[in-house]
């Protein structure tokens, strides 16, 4: 008969692991949004569109705190899905994009572009079952756009929202859920974008400056 | 206007069966789509039913809730775009079905009680409630784009759960009576054997 042995460092890190599954056990639920997005069945403009993403958007992340004993807490980390879904949806967009080394700004060496598109998350709310006691999961996101040269230079800047919503019923888990909630709400930023880029009057005159005429889909 | 029933297949032409997402408080189930396109299929085989998923993503952005055409004369502004154009004509589809409605828990009454201890588990009591489904589809004809027909369907169910013990659900299948219900109708449009 075979007996097993476990030594002092084994023990520790054995004691370490289940340390670290107790804590975990504590901490909130965690989603990293995962997905995939279609590229935009469009005309490419014919303009070379620089990408700078900001730490904050590419690291995006929404926490909510318990509201009682019951609920638990969550965090959703949409940072990486955003990237994913941006870059695919503009390289559909633009016969040439081009993602910056650093920050537009005076002195920044810099690729050439016709102007850098710079995403923000300015806000973020959402709802779920907990919340609402409705059988959906919402997310509702406010984006700010900057239009800039590669000196850094303002062209422009506007909002846009995009929603996103998920029935429960043919799902497994909150989880799942949320993360497709946050998926659509990314494919409505993207449909929302690539449809109304052009019709956001600074950038509309700015395009006409490039001689970049968009084709009218009257959508 | 006067429906000519379909004395030939569609041939080499696909069928696309879509679920209206706009509504503010329901959304159509993915899976009555499904549901309604397997019907269709499955009945009569010569029939090609594109999947929702794969046409919406192979035309994104044009069929999200935000931009999906609400009126058959839309169709007339996305072909103007070469790229969209172009895209059908590879898809080859000849109709496309938006079916709006959804499947909805109403009332519920009873009450169901479960313990656990170290002799085991279990419950005892009695649920019941009803469901209700209520859709309706609308054939645009791709080619001339115009509506070309309209068909709904309802259907209710009460559905219990004693529990003696263990829980023992009876669940009435509403859903799958209201999928049955119209997809044997849009095969009347659709299908020149049914």
């Amino acid at each position: 008969m075979s007996r097993s042995t476990i030594s002092a460092p084994d023990l520790r890190w054995l004691l370490a692991a289940v340390f670290g599954l107790l804590l975990a056990g504590c901490g909130p639920a965690k989603v990293i949004v995962e997905g995939n997005f279609p590229p935009p069945l469009m005309a490419p403009l014919p303009m070379k569109l620089g990408i700078w993403y900001p730490e904050d958007f590419s690291g995006h992340e929404f926490f909510d705190q318990a509201k009682s004993r019951s609920d638990s807490d969550w965090l959703v980390q949409t940072g990486a899905a955003q990237v994913q879904m941006w870059d695919t949806l503009l390289a559909g967009m633009f016969v040439e994009t081009v993602h910056m080394k650093g920050e537009p700004g005076p002195g920044q060496m810099n690729q050439l572009v016709d102007a850098v598109l710079i995403p923000e998350v300015d806000e973020l709310q959402y709802a779920i079952p907990a919340h609402t006691n409705v059988k959906v999961y919402e997310i509702w996101m406010r984006y700010r756009f900057r239009l800039v040269t590669t000196g850094g230079d303002p062209i422009t800047d506007w909002t846009m929202t995009a929603y996103g919503k998920t029935p429960t019923a043919f799902l497994q888990s909150d989880a799942a859920a949320v993360n497709l909630a946050a998926v659509m709400a990314l494919r409505d930023a993207g449909a929302n974008f690539a449809t109304n880029f052009a019709r956001v009057p600074e950038v509309k005159t700015f395009l006409d400056e490039l001689h970049v005429e968009p084709l009218e889909t009257g959508l | 206007m006067v429906f000519n029933e379909p004395v030939e297949g569609i041939g080499d032409s696909t069928v696309v069966i879509l679920g209206r997402r706009h509504a503010a408080d329901y959304e159509t189930e993915p899976d009555f789509i499904r549901c309604v396109g397997k019907h269709i299929s499955s009945r009569d085989p010569s029939i090609t039913v594109v999947g929702e998923l794969d046409f919406v993503n192979s035309l994104y952005p044009w069929f999200e809730p935000r931009t999906a055409p609400l009126h058959p004369q839309d169709i007339n502004r996305l072909l103007e775009q070469e790229p969209v154009a172009e895209r059908m004509a590879e898809l080859k589809t000849e109709y496309m079905i938006w079916i709006d409605g959804r499947t909805e828990r109403g009332d519920s009454a009873g009450s169901m009680t479960c313990g656990i201890g170290p002799g085991g588990a279990g419950c005892f009591g009695f649920g019941t409630w009803s469901d209700d489904s209520n859709y309706e589809a609308v054939i645009w004809d791709f080619t001339d784009q115009a509506e070309v027909g309209r068909v709904n369907t309802t259907a209710s169910g009460q559905s219990y759960m004693p529990a003696v013990v263990v829980p023992i659900p009876i669940i009435a299948p509403v859903q799958g009576t209201a999928c049955d219900g119209i997809g044997d109708q849009l095969l009347e449009f659709l299908s020149s054997e049914y």
